[in-house]
């Protein structure tokens, strides 16, 4: 059952990950010509978000996994 | 479009031009609210630096290491890093006069980041460490309960921009309030970035 559940979670974690990193990405191009304190802020902020899905995928697929973690 | 033009009080701002004051005053609250946000940065990252000090130092470790859910953890942060990209839909729209579309996606925002708390309450539950139970459970507890905590503080702010636009606080030229907002829910994703990098994924 607990495998399961993780299989579903690591299945959901890899299709929204894309979908976050896709959305991060557009947001980044489409912003990327702004100007002002506050855009520059949000495009480092969107790269690591982009980043951050990506570490999400790979953690989902295992390609990505500490020594800590079951 | 038409629904925000006829309900809401910001659409009157759309055809006048900000103030004067309020373009002086603009770019200095959002650099005022970038320090506090740098302040904050420090302090995660001492606590970061004391985590990795002290596991690689070993001494006190739990052998084996602690056993924590990836699973989870992925589904978790992914909904968190959602949250960003509907926060930023939510601005996006605002700046486009949206308000039902600001509102609708703000919501998301606020729903995403429970659904997040809630993911940490589970790991909390699953994880098999206390607070007390030695420095893993130390740090762990101390660091994503701090992240916690700022999602937290996170989801009252954006619920409190969310009433005052809806009050008309906010036009759609000036919405400065709604811009920091965005930022420090970014910050609360970037910060979980490390975080699950630092736990899950070294």
């Amino acid at each position: 059952m607990e495998a399961n559940v993780a299989h579903v979670e690591r299945i959901l974690a890899v299709f929204f990950g894309i979908v976050v990193f896709f959305v991060a990405v557009i947001a980044l191009r489409n912003d990327w010509k702004s100007r002002g304190i506050e855009n520059q802020v949000f495009k480092i902020m969107l790269g690591l978000l982009a980043l951050g899905a990506i570490l999400g995928i790979l953690a989902a697929f295992g390609m990505l996994i500490g020594k800590g973690v079951a | 479009m038409a629904v925000a033009s006829v309900t809401h009080p910001g659409f009157a701002g759309h055809a006048e031009e900000p103030d004067q004051l309020y373009v002086e005053t603009r770019e200095l609250r959002i650099q005022g609210f970038l320090l506090f946000m740098v302040s904050d940065l420090v302090l995660f990252s001492s606590f970061i630096f004391a985590y990795l000090y002290l596991r690689n130092s070993g001494q006190g470790w739990p052998a084996g290491g602690p056993k924590l859910d990836i699973a989870l953890a992925a589904i978790n942060s992914i909904v968190l890093f959602g949250s960003g990209a509907t926060m930023h839909f939510a601005l996006e729209n605002w700046k486009h006069g949206s308000f039902t579309k600001f509102a609708n996606w703000i919501v998301m925002t606020i729903i995403l980041g429970a659904g997040f708390l809630s993911g940490q309450v589970m790991e909390y539950i699953h994880i098999g460490a206390r607070w007390d139970s030695g420095i893993f459970g130390a740090s762990f507890y101390t660091l994503t309960g701090m992240h916690g905590l700022h999602v937290f503080g996170g989801i009252i702010y954006l619920t409190v921009l969310l009433l005052q636009a809806a009050q008309g606080k906010y036009t759609f030229t000036k919405y400065t309030g709604l811009t920091l907002g965005t930022l420090y829910w970014h910050f609360v994703d970037v910060i979980w970035v490390v975080l699950f990098s630092i736990f899950y994924l070294l």
